[in-house]
């Protein structure tokens, strides 16, 4: 069957996505919200996201990878943001395994190996 | 390639007993690590710092029960972490009582839930288990999840949890694969009972628990089951913590039969029988008295056993290479820079001969090992005077020797012991008990009345006996203590 994406922005509609899918692998990226041309207030995330990407081939079969915008800026710095609160996210871009422990955190996300490591491995 | 290994593997003999220096570029590997546990982790990252071309194996053979977990060994797994954080579950149930007396109005009954401990303490040996996942891939060490085995001098064949065998070679390798709880081998005892492998990841709540065993770990779960509420008796042969300060362990035994565990002495299970299957069922011990003619019995929810640890180094070829072991024990004698009786085979950590079986040891081992392979180092690990800590329900610190091992080597004429009970001030206004906290030195008065042993049994134990640790390495003498000003008020002002 393969993978497929659902790209959603804030907390309650990332909740609801990933509850929707309940069952199958959940990969998810976080990143800072995109301006009118496409571009991420958030430097890290812009270098991730085609790292990322680039690995989404190795996705086991019946995955979900959901793209999550978490909101601008001021939202993301405030230490009280559900983000941070309920998914215990400590930084911009975080690319995890939803239901584990496992997540790469900032510059982690940018290393291709440890990408590939999250998507293909227990 | 199998073939081109094993022409390999024969002209290497020859060139080694002919003392010529043997050819480094005909390997898979400059170091192949068996074991991914506090010993073989640190030394396998220290060799990745040094450019080294690092494998680690790491395979965990399931328990009799079905249990398993990932990579970073029995510390992490079922040791050191899960024991300290359920130890700290049950201080806090006893900081809840204590809270009453400090104003705080408890208007529920506190009651504890396994299920949620044992989860929460399980996500956290996650993210470590995947924490060194990520620490090997970023710095380039190739990790199997494997299980290690010599097959020929330089080869190590690996197989998997499907069973697909692979064949590496290295120059060099480390073995540091850790030891397993033993058990009775009595009649059900791997069918009924579970041991510190199953406990912290046990899904229900283990009930009233027969623990067998008189070691560190034996009454440290005890402790913290008690500590939670749980009905727990203690079955022990002969004495408590044996190796350890005798005074010491006494006192830790009775802070534990006045705080509500049993104790049956001198009696050892010969039987386990299932009664009720669940989770928990319900089994029934049988048991020999070791002193007269006498059997009891008695029923419980869990029979955990924790009567020591055999070393995994018999099923892992050792024999094939010629790495001697002690065929009693599985031990494996090295000399002081780690190495076994074959030249480029050592070994770390709960494996050794006549070593400390402590995580900081194998880590300190294992990294200084690395650095004098590939990095010109000299230093050798110091394995004296090393600090530890028993978790049980009152802390028990040691460093240096013991106070029957400080008489039998200097002579009870050359040592002096100085101790004192003390009553820490956050116990006072909640009335615990005023004469149970202890603490003691010894001095070897023909040299400048040293300090050679430190026990401490109170709260925070370990954070109090760490400093003193520093201090006795640095040739601590009694004046030098009497004239530290103390800080106060803390139990360690003692």
């Amino acid at each position: 069957m393969g993978w497929e994406e659902m790209q959603v922005r804030g907390y309650p509609e990332f909740v609801q996505t990933a509850q929707s899918y309940h069952g199958r692998p959940i990969f998810a990226l976080f990143c800072g919200d995109k301006d009118a041309e496409g571009r991420s207030w958030c430097p890290d995330c812009v270098t991730a996201e085609p790292v990322v990407r680039n690995e989404l081939h190795n996705l086991p079969d019946e995955s979900v990878f959901i793209y999550c915008l978490v909101g601008d800026r001021a939202y993301w710095k405030d230490p009280n943001n559900e983000f941070r609160r309920n998914l215990k996210l400590t930084g911009v871009p975080t690319l995890l395994k939803y239901g584990t422990p496992q997540k790469l955190v900032e510059e982690e996300c940018f290393k291709a190996e440890l990408v590939r490591m999250l998507f293909t491995e227990d | 390639s199998v073939e081109a290994h094993k022409e390999e593997d024969n002209p290497q003999k020859t060139m080694e007993a002919n003392g010529l220096t043997p050819v480094p570029d005909s390997y898979d590997y400059d170091l192949i690590v068996i074991g991914g546990g506090s010993g073989g982790l640190a030394a396998a990252k220290e060799a990745a710092k040094y450019e080294k071309k690092v494998m680690v194996l790491d395979f965990v053979t399931p328990t009799p029960q079905g249990s398993t977990w990932g990579l970073g060994g029995t510390c992490v797994n079922v040791g050191c972490i899960p024991k300290k954080l359920m130890h700290q579950a049950a201080l806090l149930g006893q900081a809840l009582q204590d809270s009453r007396k400090f104003g705080w109005q408890l208007t529920e009954e506190v009651k504890h839930s396994w299920m949620t401990m044992t989860e929460s303490i399980q996500n956290y040996i996650g993210s470590l288990n995947w924490g060194y996942r990520v620490a090997l891939r970023d710095t380039k060490v190739t990790y199997e999840n494997a299980y290690g085995e010599f097959v020929g001098p330089h080869t190590i064949k690996a197989t998997n949890k499907k069973g697909i065998e692979k064949l590496y070679t290295a120059e060099r390798f480390i073995i540091a694969t850790g030891e397993r709880p033993r058990y009775l081998g009595i009649p059900g005892d791997k069918e009924y009972c579970i041991s510190s492998d199953d406990l912290f990841s046990l899904p229900y709540c283990p009930g009233k628990t027969l623990v067998v065993g008189a070691s560190y770990v034996a009454l440290e779960c005890a402790g913290f089951l008690a500590g939670l509420g749980l009905d727990v008796t203690v079955m022990v042969r002969s004495i408590l913590l044996r190796g350890f300060d005798q005074d010491m362990a006494n006192k830790i035994g009775e802070y534990m039969k006045e705080h509500g565990v049993n104790f049956i002495r001198e009696f050892v299970p010969i039987k386990v029988e299932q009664v009720e299957e669940g989770t928990p069922g319900l089994l029934k011990v049988t048991a020999k008295s070791t002193t007269r003619e006498q059997m009891i019995e008695g029923e419980y929810n869990t029979v955990l056993l924790a009567i020591g640890r055999d070393p995994c180094t018999r099923k892992i070829g050792l024999d094939k290479v010629g790495v001697n072991i002690n065929e009693k024990t599985g031990k494996i004698p090295v000399n002081d820079e780690e190495q076994t009786n074959v030249p480029h085979i050592y070994a770390v950590g709960d494996i050794l001969q006549g070593k400390l079986e402590l995580t900081p040891v194998a880590i300190q081992a294992g990294r200084l090992l690395v650095r004098r392979l590939y990095a010109g180092e000299t230093t050798k690990c110091d394995y004296v005077n090393v600090p530890t800590t028993v978790f049980t329900p009152l802390e028990y610190g040691a460093c240096g020797y013991s106070e029957e091992t400080a008489v039998e080597k200097f002579g009870e004429e050359n040592i002096e012991v100085y101790h004192s009970h003390f009553w820490p001030l956050e116990w006072t206004v909640p009335s615990r008990d005023n004469n149970k906290c202890y603490a003691k030195i010894i001095c070897n008065i023909q040299d400048n009345e040293r300090v050679i042993g430190f026990h401490v049994l109170g709260p925070n134990a370990g954070e109090v006996t760490q400093g003193f640790a520093a201090a006795i390495k640095c040739g601590l003498t009694k004046e030098q203590l009497d004239s530290t000003i103390g800080i106060h008020p803390v139990c360690a002002e003692v």
